[in-house]
């Protein structure tokens, strides 16, 4: 063999291959997230960047300040009949002054871009989660499958030394508390958005053809055109979609050949002309879950070898056969019913041909 | 090393590919192999529609059933193990009683009887379908051709289960035989294929040999010895009235047979001590010779086209089979196996040529394809020969003589897959078949 054709055999080899197997190594491109990048001067970035510029650093070092401490909360004040009731919580104090700080350059906020400035919704500012308790200490999250009880009680301890049993007290966690009392007027305003903006529009799609609306009936003066029209239009919307891909394993061998020959049993050709033993057919049914076919949707789907008289006779043998041996059933895994609800099953005489 | 390379990737690609077109849709199995078998059907007593057509309504119910399982593809469920009953032709079949006795196919029928007409209909169920075979169908007759009629509906029942035509209502012209081998009586008669009905078309006088039916059904060829010498003559069934073939004089002619145009014979002819074939034309009486060899030529037949004749020969030495143009030229041989092959006959569908074959001191009767392959023998014994085929072409009819001076002749029918046969009942021996075509 030449080289030429040697070389030109393997790449058209190649190339069948790569069309036969395009499918088997071509794989789902990895999510990526797009987002749209505006173009902006330079002036605009010098302006957006300017208020985050360091401020002027002294030169030599400087004694560190400790900070103010905060004022201790009040003590709470002791209850008269502290064993009688639990302990409650204080009862709410106004927040400490926050200690004064520095108070920060004023950004100056460059008018964002009018696209963008329209897609970036204005943050929400973050808001507390209001609670009409407040706690001296932050308190854990009460534990899932505990219940807030309205008196918080201390676990019990079994006492050796008592003779008579004591009824069993579950603990009960403490009540949800905050740490503080935020009011709307202390609220305040976060800028670090919080969300990124939305993403810039896709192109658009075209647009939506005109779809022809059922006549209403109020157009239509008789009453029978217009119930026929939207039963119509009913059955236009309840057309049936493509079955679904069956999932799970599929059938095994033995399966399949349990199944071959429970059918092979009972297709009886000895009645079927020359013909008909020429033709081969292929029979579509339906099973339901307990394995017997339905015979409504047993129906031919092709045929080849012979004409329409023969395929015709072949296909009622063919009918016969599936009926016959599926009275009762035909033995098929129940988990697997999504493999064997639908069967093509081809019936090709050409063993049982008579010359 | 490249090669095989690329065979394993193009291999491979085409598993991978098959693989993963089947791992959706349908689950698709392919079955090849079934079972051969007689499928078994019902037919209960057809309703009279009133009490004159009581008895004739059961007559046609079992003539029907009769024609059904004698070709071997159907097994009549016996009319005591029915469950279920059927006393209105026109109410709704209640399948499930017919599925407890695996009945497959049912005939359900009404008969109507007026003076001297009778009236049959019938309807075809295939029953583990619940779905009708065909539509219903109705004849009409006189009461004396019930039997016609009942054929006629087997006919029907026959050609919508298997797909092929059917072969009931058809008539045999053969040989009538009396007496010891040593003072055979023989005359021409003609019955009902399943062997009712026989009358006699000549008397025992001479010896009658080999009558053939004219395509139409309606004449009859054979071979008289009369005269004294072989001679054919032609006999018109319908008013059994015949006629002489004339040939020239001193000779013998023999084994005639009509061409599909149902105007020209073709027969043999001996002359000078040798036998060619010859055709002729009825009307004109004009004759032609198609071989001349010094060899014997004989037992013509032509094929259902008329474009070509098979016959036998002993030209290479061994009687063998060989095929010709119909026009005349060169003859070509196509039996090749043991032994010697005579009496060759066309199937009526064209397909096959039926033969008797003698080998190793046994007679067979086998069919092969037209150029001589696939030969299949089917039948074996001290002495069968003289095929004739039905008109569906499925079952071949032929004589079978037992050994010894008492021995007789009896028809036999044979399906061609060689597993069905059966002897046709004859009020006495019987010879020399020869099968209509079906009547109109």
């Amino acid at each position: 063999m030449q080289t030429g054709t040697k070389i030109s055999a393997l790449a058209h080899g190649l190339l069948l291959a790569w069309a036969f197997l395009g499918g088997v190594f071509r794989s789902d491109p990895l999510p990526v997230e797009v987002q749209d990048v505006t173009v902006i001067s330079a002036e605009e970035f010098d302006r957006m960047t300017g208020h985050s510029e360091a401020p002027e650093v002294a030169v030599g070092p400087t004694e560190p300040t400790e900070p103010e401490p905060p004022e201790a909360a009040p003590e709470p004040e002791p209850q008269p009949d502290a064993a009688a009731e639990p302990e409650r919580a204080p009862e709410p104090t106004p927040a400490p002054p926050a200690p004064e700080t520095q108070p920060e350059p004023d950004p100056a906020p460059t008018p964002p871009d009018p696209e963008t400035a329209a897609l970036v919704p204005e943050p929400p500012a973050p808001q507390q989660r209001p609670s009409d308790r407040i706690a001296p200490e932050p308190v854990a999250p009460p534990p899932p499958e505990a219940q807030p009880d309205p008196v918080e009680r201390e676990e019990v301890a079994p006492d050796a030394a008592a003779e008579t049993p004591r009824e069993a007290q579950e603990a009960t966690a403490p009540e949800e508390a905050a740490e503080e009392i935020v009011t709307e007027a202390e609220e305040t305003a976060v800028l670090a958005p919080t969300r990124s903006p939305r993403p810039a529009a896709r192109p658009d799609r075209p647009a939506p053809t005109p779809t022809a609306e059922p006549p209403r009936a109020a157009e239509t003066e008789d009453a029978v055109a217009a119930a026929l029209a939207e039963a119509m239009s009913g059955a236009r919307e309840e057309t049936p979609t493509a079955p679904a891909a069956p999932s799970g394993p599929p059938l095994s061998a033995g399966e399949k050949e349990a199944l071959r020959v429970a059918v092979s049993s009972c297709w009886n050709v000895g009645s079927l002309s020359s013909e008909a033993l020429a033709t081969t057919v292929v029979v579509a049914v339906s099973l339901t879950q307990d394995g017997k076919p339905q015979m409504e949707t047993i129906r031919m789907v092709s045929h080849s070898g012979g004409g329409e008289g023969a395929a015709q006779q072949a296909f009622e043998a063919a009918r016969r056969a599936i009926i016959r041996c599926g009275a009762k059933g035909y033995s098929m895994p129940a988990d697997k019913y999504d493999r064997w609800r639908n069967i093509e099953m081809t019936f090709n005489p050409e063993r049982m041909r008579i010359k | 090393m490249m090669r095989f390379l690329l065979s394993f990737l193009l291999g491979w690609a085409v598993l991978a590919h098959s693989a993963m077109a089947q791992d959706s849709g349908p689950l698709r199995i392919e079955i090849t192999e079934g079972v051969i078998e007689p499928m078994p059907f019902a037919v209960p007593d057809f309703v009279p529609a009133g009490p004159a057509a009581a008895e004739v309504a059961g007559q046609i119910a079992r003539v029907i059933a009769a024609d059904l399982s004698g070709t071997g593809l159907f097994r009549e469920i016996p009319a005591d193990a029915h469950i279920g009953r059927v006393s209105d032709f026109a109410a709704p079949i209640r399948f499930a009683d017919w599925k407890a006795i695996n009945a497959q196919a049912l005939v359900t029928g009404e008969v109507a009887a007026s003076g001297n007409r009778i009236t049959v209909r019938f309807r075809v169920w295939d029953v583990f379908s619940g779905a009708e075979l065909g539509n219903g169908l109705q004849f009409a007759g006189s009461a004396d051709g019930w039997r016609r009629m009942a054929h006629k509906v087997a006919d029907a029942v026959y050609s919508r289960i298997t797909g092929e035509g059917g072969y009931f209502d058809s008539r045999v012209v053969f040989v009538s035989e009396s007496g010891p081998k040593n003072d055979r009586k023989k005359r021409l008669a003609i019955m009902d294929y399943d062997g009712a009905n026989v009358q006699y078309l000549t008397d025992s006088a001479s010896i009658v040999l080999a009558p053939r039916f004219s395509p139409t059904g309606d004449r009859v060829l054979y071979t008289s010895f009369e005269s004294g010498f072989p001679r054919i003559y032609v006999l018109d069934v319908g008013r059994v009235q015949r006629r002489v073939l004339e040939t020239q004089e001193g000779t013998m002619s023999f084994a005639p047979r009509f061409a599909p145009d149902g105007q020209t014979v073709v027969f043999s002819l001996e002359q000078g001590g040798n036998t060619d074939i010859y055709t002729m034309d009825i009307g004109s009486g004009q004759i032609s010779r198609q071989t001349s060899s010094p060899s014997i030529e004989t037992a013509p037949s032509y094929s259902p086209d008329g474009s070509r004749i098979v016959f036998e020969s002993d030209r290479s030495g061994t009687q063998q089979l060989y095929v010709m143009p119909a026009a005349g030229g060169e003859a070509k041989r196509i039996s090749f196996g043991q032994g010697r092959y005579g009496t060759p006959v066309w199937s009526p569908r064209g397909d096959l040529i039926a033969f008797t074959k003698q080998n190793k001191g046994r007679f067979h009767i086998g069919v092969m394809r037209t150029d001589g392959s696939e030969e299949r023998l089917l039948t074996a014994s001290f002495l069968d020969e003289g095929p004739t085929w039905a008109p569906n072409g499925r079952v071949i009819m032929f004589t079978r003589e037992t050994k010894g001076a008492r021995g007789q002749a009896t028809l036999y029918t044979v399906d061609i897959t060689g597993r069905n046969l059966r002897p046709v009942r004859t009020p006495g021996g019987a010879s020399d078949p020869s099968w209509s075509p079906l009547q109109n």
